[in-house]
């Protein structure tokens, strides 16, 4: 009986759900050409629209991503869910999961806001509950708190935001609103607001690092490479491609665009968890690609072609990218936990030579996201960057001008950092020496987790080498609206020919012949004697350098403490104390957390428990609504 | 493509990087009254360690000797990527974003061989690196960008075209961006006021405290790698200055090209001169000098818009 059960759980669940993936991509190159749309039949009704469904190019894209995505979590499940025995029972898991999926393409392909909200609303929950599946600690209850309040205002802001829309147009198909005009900004704010915050862009960004280090891996790849992308495909959906936006909104969109990229990977960079280094780093991914969608809108609302076309094209392809590296990345930190059974950087490294698979795509995703050429991520940020530029040329404003310019700075600052954060996971994780026993005893995940995260290392760079196909591909899907489409002209494929040609023959040239003969040695240590794991850089000591450059924004403090009799030249104990904290939570959220509770524990006075006052409510407030009337 | 011409780059591109190298430590001991190693001895130095045996530290994964083919690989393409004057080698592709990324890709690999071995040096200086290349790395985006701004394309090619076409009224941009490139380079390049590369102690290194666990052929590797990459950032520079003299007074394309070797013989006499007379700086004063080749990259970027008239 035992048996059968497992068989359902390790090959039948995963595989149908890798068999729904495959007819997921296949309905997304369908949904690239027709146009396919589904009305529910009569008795599922919404009360005032019914539940429409809609396929084409746009959601196929972001219907390719989530099933590409999982297709790769069906394949890393099985052998993660072996780490949590225990913790999850497999059927509350894949059931969830499954529902977070379902509910996430119907996200995508609703026709108007009611099917919306409602598959929305069924995504927030069920990936809340996929966060919320550890209750035992702490930390996880902290975490699906905040989450679940971060759902809770972003629903809130957006069925406020579609109700406005609603009443001024008359209409709840998102085919029938028109954000161009000046009245539309009040709702226009709400929804930005709302997908901002389900986003994860600056200042709503809190949640995703709690969120995602405290969800199964999987679900944190499902999460952050396709999840928070469905905010911005609602953006996208309702702004870019329906009539654009006011000038406000863009600007609004460019500037949360634009911090969050610097906010997420300065803070990404000293973390040492992996999966919370992961979650801000979305942060960064996601105000790259607001920066593309507002770039889409500027252009199109200055009416300047070639930086909207840049803007879509960098937006949309920065989303197929960032999906598919962060999941890799998250899948490479899931087999690390499953491995080693801890995230935590000061208690990983020497993992290379046990797990070289999994190093090698986490290499690649690493190298992906720090935009280097020929992988995928350098073609969508090359377009941002174009995007820009184009701006500094063409708009003739001078204000705008100086900002791109600007931005473009920040941009190559951001990249630096990128750098800095992504050198760090790799070398601290993967490279030296173990840190910890659990680490020195790490052994290569099962076959098909070391599959799910090769195939998309594969994906990674097959959208590199071709950028200028896809490139091509996503500007046909905008095409309508540019005579002229925006494709990065890189020559990838020349590139990395070149490269590999080079590398080979420095290779014979120089290192193959010494190979045999390769001695080893240990690393030198200075002569104080063999060199142990505890004199090896720290993730906190790679990173001080720039977080005290930086210590302002992070709050950055460190005391160092050397003692013994004669501490100049035989110190006995040295002790060394880095610490920083979020000013955003503890200046900003933390007081305005405060001041909710202070004022609901108040508010509940009013609720007493005696009927007198509750008459008395009732009186004041009949008569208040009667002087309104007569007044109004 | 004239092959003469491809000829006469591939050999220019093998003998620069040592002469330059050279130069600048026969100026540097000249000034110090040493008699100083000969011009060649950079070449001498890699034959040397091509011949000799190689040791890794146990520690140590494919990535360590992987990176250091890697790198000089990343440099050989992007020195073949980009265009020297009106002459544009094989490769093409020479957009600005392009080569400041792949430059990037080289330190993204150096950095990770350096954490490799697990060796606390290399660690250490990996994060200095790390560090100086955030700070710097804006700074030659902008001075870059700011070329490109008048030419309308961020493409090297067609920059170089518009500024041998520009007019007088360019050659504050170009001058300008050149001192923010000269002031990068010698960031990028571990020279003097950041790194001092003739040090004793590793502590106070960055570029050569990382590749203090490689030996043999993979230092020669490394070295090689420095020198190609010293002699196409030197070059970038002297472009831009030559390019403002273009501007102001024309002169042949030969003669530029011969300027643009003479020139880079040239700064690498200037930073000899550099580094006999100033200190390396604390840790800690670095970003205030690369907040100099920022302002550079500013300057230059608001003479652009300027001169624009946008």
């Amino acid at each position: 009986m035992l048996k059968y059960r497992n068989i359902i759980i390790l090959i039948l669940v995963p595989g149908l759900l890798a068999l729904l993936s495959c007819f997921g991509v296949a309905a997304a190159f369908c949904g690239w050409s027709h146009v396919a749309g589904w009305t529910a039949p009569p008795p599922v009704y919404l009360g005032v629209c019914p539940v429409q469904m809609r396929l084409d190019s746009l959601a196929a894209i972001f219907l390719l991503l989530l099933s590409l995505v999982s297709f790769s979590v069906s394949l890393f499940s099985p052998g993660y869910l072996e780490h949590l025995r225990g913790r999850v029972s497999p059927g509350f898991y894949w059931l969830t999961v499954y529902l977070f999926i379902a509910s996430m393409a119907a996200v995508v392909l609703a026709a108007n806001a009611l099917t919306f909200l409602l598959f929305w609303e069924v995504m927030s929950l069920s990936s809340a509950a996929l966060v919320a599946f550890d209750m035992t600690s702490t930390q996880a209850q902290k975490a699906a708190l905040i989450y679940l309040g971060a759902t809770r205002i972003a629903t809130a802001l957006l069925a406020a935001g579609f109700l406005w829309a609603h009443q001024l147009f008359d209409s709840w198909a998102f085919a029938g609103w028109n954000f161009g005009g000046p009245e539309t900004l009040g709702p226009s704010v709400l929804i930005v607001l709302g997908f901002a915050v389900k986003a994860g862009l600056w200042p709503f960004h809190i949640w995703l690092p709690y969120a995602h280090p405290t969800a199964p891996s999987p679900v944190s790849a499902l999460m952050s490479g396709v999840m928070i992308k469905i905010a911005l495909y609602g953006i996208l959906r309702l702004f870019a491609f329906q009539s654009g936006a006011s000038l406000e909104i863009a600007l609004l969109i460019l500037f949360l665009g634009t911090v969050s990229a610097v906010w997420g990977v300065l803070f990404a960079l000293v973390q040492r968890d992996l999966k919370r280094l992961l979650a801000y780093s979305s942060v960064e991914n996601v105000g790259l690609i607001a920066l593309g969608i507002g770039l889409y809108l500027y252009g199109h609302h200055c009416g300047l072609e070639s930086i909207a076309a840049a803007g879509a094209v960098a937006a949309l392809f920065h989303s197929l990218n960032h999906g598919l590296f962060k999941s890799l990345l998250f899948l490479g930190a899931g087999a690390i936990d499953a491995s080693v059974h801890t995230r935590d950087l000061s208690h990983l490294g020497g993992l290379g030579r046990a797990m070289p698979w999994t190093l090698l795509y986490f290499v690649t995703g690493s190298a992906a996201i720090t935009a280097l050429p020929p992988l995928n991520g350098f073609a969508s940020k090359w377009l941002i960057y174009q995007g820009l530029f184009q701006v500094a040329v063409d708009s003739g404003n001078l204000v705008h001008v100086g900002l791109a310019i600007a931005v473009i700075g920040i941009l190559a600052v951001v990249g630096g950092l990128a750098l800095a954060c992504f050198t760090k996971a790799v070398g601290i994780a993967f490279l030296g020496r173990a840190r910890s026993r659990a680490a020195s005893e790490a052994r290569e995940c099962a076959p098909p987790m070391v599959l799910a995260q090769g195939l998309l290392a594969v994906l990674c760079l097959c959208l590199g080498m071709g950028s200028p196909w896809v490139g091509r591909l996503l500007s046909e899907l905008v095409s309508g609206q540019f005579s002229q489409p925006f494709v990065p002209e890189l020559p990838m494929v020349n590139l990395a020919l070149a490269l590999l040609l080079v590398a080979g023959c420095l290779y014979v040239a120089a290192l193959a012949r010494t190979e045999r003969s390769l001695k080893k040695y240990c690393s030198w240590e200075c002569g104080y004697g063999r060199l142990n794991a505890r004199m090896q850089a720290t993730g906190e000591s790679f990173a001080q350098p720039i977080a005290s450059l930086l210590r302002p924004v992070l709050q950055y403090r460190m005391r160092a403490e050397i003692s013994g009799r004669d501490r100049r030249h035989f110190p006995e104990q040295v002790k060394a104390e880095a610490g920083m904290q979020s000013l955003l939570e503890s200046r900003v959220y933390g007081p305005l957390i405060a001041a909710v509770r202070w004022l609901s524990a108040h508010m509940a006075r009013l609720q007493a428990g005696s009927i007198h006052f509750y008459l008395l409510y009732l009186l004041v407030a009949v008569v208040s609504l009667l002087v309104a009337g007569v007044v109004l | 493509m004239n092959v003469g011409e491809w000829l006469l780059f591939a050999a220019v591109l093998l003998v620069v990087p040592i002469l330059t190298a050279g130069t600048i430590r026969k100026i540097k001991a000249r000034l110090q009254n040493r008699v100083g190693p000969p011009l060649l001895q950079p070449l001498y130095n890699v034959v040397k360690l091509w011949r000799k045996g190689e040791t890794v530290s146990e520690d140590a994964t494919w990535i360590f000797r992987g990176a250091a083919v890697i790198n000089l690989a990343v440099v050989l393409v992007v020195a073949a990527l980009l265009p020297w004057v009106s002459f544009k080698p094989g490769l093409t592709g020479d957009d600005i974003f392009l080569f400041i990324y792949l430059l990037a890709s080289a330190r993204f690999f150096g950095i990770l061989a350096a954490l490799d071995t697990g060796s606390p040096f290399s660690a250490f200086s990996s994060s200095r690196e790390a560090t100086l290349s955030l700070l710097v790395e804006p700074a030659i985006v902008l001075s870059l960008v700011a070329l490109a701004l008048g030419a309308h394309s961020t493409s090297l090619g067609s920059i170089f075209a518009y500024g041998a076409a520009a007019g007088p009224a360019a050659a504050p941009v170009w001058i300008v961006a050149g001192c923010g490139l000269f002031l990068s380079s010698l960031v990028e390049l571990s020279r003097m006021p950041v790194d001092d590369p003739t040090t004793h102690l590793e502590l106070t290194m960055v570029h050569e405290a990382m590749l203090i666990e490689n030996s043999g052929p993979n230092l020669a590797l490394a070295e090689i790698a420095y020198t190609v990459r010293l002699t196409f950032l030197y070059g970038l520079t002297v472009q831009c200055f030559l390019h403002a003299v273009y501007a102001v007074a024309p002169v042949g394309m030969t003669l530029l090209a011969v300027l643009s070797v003479l020139g880079i013989f040239l700064l690498a006499a200037g930073t000899a001169l550099l580094e006999t007379v100033t200190v390396k700086l604390k840790w800690t004063r670095c970003p205030e000098f690369i907040a100099y080749a920022l302002t550079m990259g500013l300057f230059a970027c608001m003479a652009a818009i300027f001169r624009g008239g946008v």
